[in-house]
This record gives C-alpha cells, structure tokens and sequence, in this order.
C-alpha cells in the first residue's frame, strides 16, 4: 500500500509540474482581426482568373457546379461568374485549366451579407 | 482598531456608544471593500492563469490585458434578470445565495490581516471561523433543494457528502496547530510562528489541511458538487442575474479567505519571513514607519495568500475530477487514519517538549 501511494504521489507531482512548464511558453493564440494567420503557398482560398480563353474545361471538372461562364457573340469570354455558395474550394479548376490562368489565391475572408453577393464575377477584363 | 477607537472617544459631542458603533462600521465597510475588490481580482486572476496554463491568452478585450473584463462581468450579472421557477420554494430559494454570501463576509471579519487591525478579535478564534464557515454549504444544500431541479438535488446532495468527508479531516489538521501553539486565538497563532513557521513543525497536517481545504472549497479535484460536465452547474442550477453572482462571488471570497486561513495556521499570517519588517530594515526605527508596518504586515499576509491561491487555480489546471466515492473512499481510508497517526504525535511531541 504504501508503494501504491508513493506512486500515486509522485504521478501527481509529475502531472503537476509538467502543467508548469506550459506556464512559461508563447500562447498558441492567434488574436484573429488584428493578426492573421501564416499561409502557405498552395492554399486555396478566392479565385484569381488571368488570360482565360473560356475553353470550359474547368466548369466541366467542377464537382459543385460553382462555374457559370458567359461568352459574347464573338465567342469571347464576356463574364466569369463563380458561386461562393456553392463552390467547395477543392481546386479542380485550376488543376484541369490548361493555359494556367486559374490561381487561387490566400484571401480566405469570403463572407457576405447576402447570398446574391456570392456570385462574384472575377474575370480580369484588363485595361 | 483601539487606536482609532481612542481618538473617537477623544472627540467631546459624539456619544461613545456611537464612537463604537462608528468604529465596527468603518471597520467592516474596509473589510467589504476589500472583499469586492481581491475577489473581482481572483476571478480574473483564475482566468488569465488558467489560459496561460493551457497555452491560451485568457481574457484581453475588455481593457489593458483585459483588466476591465471582470468588472464587465459583475455589471452584465447586475442588469440581469432574476429567473425564478413556479414550482420552487420562494422563500427559501431568495434568502439561501444572501445567507451563503453573508456567512462568508462574516468569514472575512474574523481574520487578522496585521497585528491591530482584527474586527472580531475572539478568544476562540478558529473555532468560531469553522462554526461559520459551515454555513456556506447548508445554505448551498437549501438552493439545490428548493429550486426543484434534479440536477440541483444532485448537486447538494453530492456537496453534503462531501461535507460528511472532509470535515473531519479539517477539524483534526486544525485541532493539531491547536495542540502546538496552545491556543484558539488566531492573533496569538500567529505570534506563536515569529520564530519558525507552523509548517517546519506540523508537514503532514499541513498537507492533510490543504487537501481538506481544496474540498472544502469546492475546487479540483475535489469540485462534484458543481460539476459542470455531468450536471449542469450543481446546486445553482437554476440561478440567474445577481443571485448566481452571489454564489460565484462568496464561493471566491471563500477561496481567498480560506487561503488566508491556511496562511494564518501554517506560514506565520502576516508576520514577515525574514524575522524583520522591511520598513524598519529601510527606515529605521521613525515614526512614520511604525504606521507604515501595519500596511507591510498586510502586504505580507496578501503575498503568502496570493502564492496559496496560484497553487490552488495550479492544481485545478492540473487535475482531473474524482468521483463521490473516491473522495469519501480517499478520507476515510487513507487521510483521516493519517491525520489521526499526525494528531496523536503531535500531542507527544507537545507532551515531551
């Protein structure tokens, strides 16, 4: 018995001064709106489009069916539109894309007031 | 106290009853003030330790470092509504959080926090602070039974179990510090410690002490009469608005002042651990300085209690939960055995000295 209690006092101890230790360490907390977390390079957050053709390849690979693609009567690309609401981030569309001009970008703050505010047209029409 | 009671008897128009009536008002006004003050001081203390414990910020909005957040708190509590049940018992549901907040103000009066500042400076000194700080948990055991809500009947049943427990326990670690310093007066316990502290002479009734006090508090481990993850919140179930925060401030308050207890008993209260007032070690022997040593005293007290506190909210970091019957298996197995073994050498080492 007193072996028992010997061993019960001394995990005791141990716990206790294992939670000491983290005392004197950095917090892990991140104070969210004023600093942002570290990003790496291939995270998929807000779509970037530059030099699309408008091919489809992309609305053809998207598992949610986020893309809308709208062409001109010269069958330009007019309008790009994908729906936040549905899209998934998975990053199909900029795997599949075959000249390259889908990036996904770092910008994770997606949030609107409105569902119809979802729908974002990012085609980059240039100067 | 006697020297301000002095100076009002000097005054000719005031009635010396009224001069005494003036003293014991200013006395517990200061007392409650600084009731207010320490426990808004720990809640918030409790919470930054515990975040730091687990690598996290605690709170930090409200105010420099989140200073202002308990503050916050106690007005969000003020403005809240008082929910109350229909099929509860009014009467005893209202007065039970006043009383058990009461019982513990009345705990604060009886410490000595320097050698001539003592509100209720009795002969039976630690006597009578047990006879009162039973109080809090009847009072506990009478908001769970009235606010009729099974997991408040748990809740004080488990907290009059816990009672059953360690109260033994405390009255025979106490009974101990009694046997050696001869006395029930927590003034003379204290000055019996100038020359060592009770804690070289008395180890292993100050560990019984603790332990009993930690359950007596209702902390980890020993915290199953509120045990948040199983029912609810206890006996305060049903609580709401200030009368919540009455039992949140009392239970804190008793926390300190049972610190404040543990410091009085074992680590010489507010005698300083060097043998030596700083004020006189700086200072000299002016006049000044003698008033000076009565704030030192307190500072010292506050210290020791302080570094009592940080290893209470350091254990409850650590610790998980026991169970009811692991608690009354540990007391009456193991610490009431050993605190009687401690009881009985004390007294013969009392008897041969």
């Amino acid at each position: 018995m007193v072996k028992k209690i010997y061993l019960s006092i001394k995990a005791i101890l141990k716990g206790h001064f294992t939670v000491l230790k983290h005392l004197f360490r950095n917090s892990v907390t991140l104070e969210y709106p004023e600093v942002h977390p570290f990003l790496n390079h291939y995270f998929r957050g807000r779509h970037v489009l530059e030099g699309c053709r408008g091919c489809g390849l992309c609305k053809r690979v998207c598992p949610s069916d986020a893309i809308m693609i709208e062409k001109n009567d010269n069958n330009y690309l007019n309008k790009y539109v994908i729906d936040y609401s549905k899209c998934i981030f998975c990053g199909n569309c900029m795997f599949y894309c075959p000249t390259h001009s889908m990036k996904m970008s770092n910008d994770y703050e997606l949030a609107k007031t409105n569902k119809s505010q979802l729908l974002t047209d990012i085609y980059y029409k240039g100067v | 106290m006697n020297y301000l009671l002095c100076t009002l008897f000097e005054i000719k128009w005031l009635p010396d009853i009224w001069a005494v009536i003036l003293v014991s008002v200013i006395g517990f006004g200061v007392v409650i003030s600084l009731l207010i003050l320490t426990v808004l001081f720990l809640v918030l203390a409790e919470r930054k330790l515990l975040g730091f414990f687990t690598q996290r910020k605690g709170p930090n909005r409200v105010g420099l470092w989140g200073v202002l957040q308990t503050t916050a708190d106690a007005i969000k509590l003020l403005c809240k509504e008082n929910i109350e049940l229909l099929s509860s018992d009014k009467f005893i549901f209202t007065i039970a959080p006043i009383m058990a907040f009461a019982s513990v103000i009345l705990l604060w009066c009886l410490i000595p926090y320097n050698s001539e500042f003592h509100l209720i400076n009795s002969s039976v000194g630690v006597l009578l602070y047990f006879a009162i700080a039973s109080l809090p948990m009847i009072f506990h055991f009478l908001a769970g039974y009235s606010s009729n809500n099974k997991y408040s009947l748990i809740g004080s049943y488990r907290s009059l179990g816990l009672t059953c427990s360690y109260s033994i326990v405390l009255m025979l670690s106490v009974m101990s510090v009694i046997f050696l310093s001869g006395t029930m007066d927590l003034d003379k316990i204290v000055l019996f410690q100038s020359k060592t502290w009770m804690i070289f002479s008395n180890i292993l009734g100050f560990l019984i002490f603790f332990i009993a006090t930690l359950a007596k508090l209702n902390r980890c481990p020993f915290d199953l009469s509120e045990a948040e993850s199983e029912i609810v919140c206890g006996y305060h179930t049903e609580y709401s608005g200030m009368r919540f925060a009455m039992f949140f401030l009392g239970e804190y308050a008793e926390l300190f002042v049972m610190s404040m207890l543990v410091a009085i008993l074992f680590f010489g209260g507010y005698l300083p651990p060097f043998g030596m007032y700083l004020a006189n070690a700086f200072m000299g022997n002016c006049e000044f300085c003698s008033y000076f040593i009565y704030f030192e005293q307190t500072i010292w007290l506050f210290i020791k209690t302080l570094i009592i506190v940080f290893v209470i909210i350091w254990i409850r970091a650590t610790l998980p939960r026991l169970t009811q019957v692991s608690t009354l298996n540990m007391f009456w197995k193991y610490i009431i055995p050993i605190s009687i073994f401690n009881l009985i050498m004390i007294i013969m080492m009392r008897a041969l000295w």
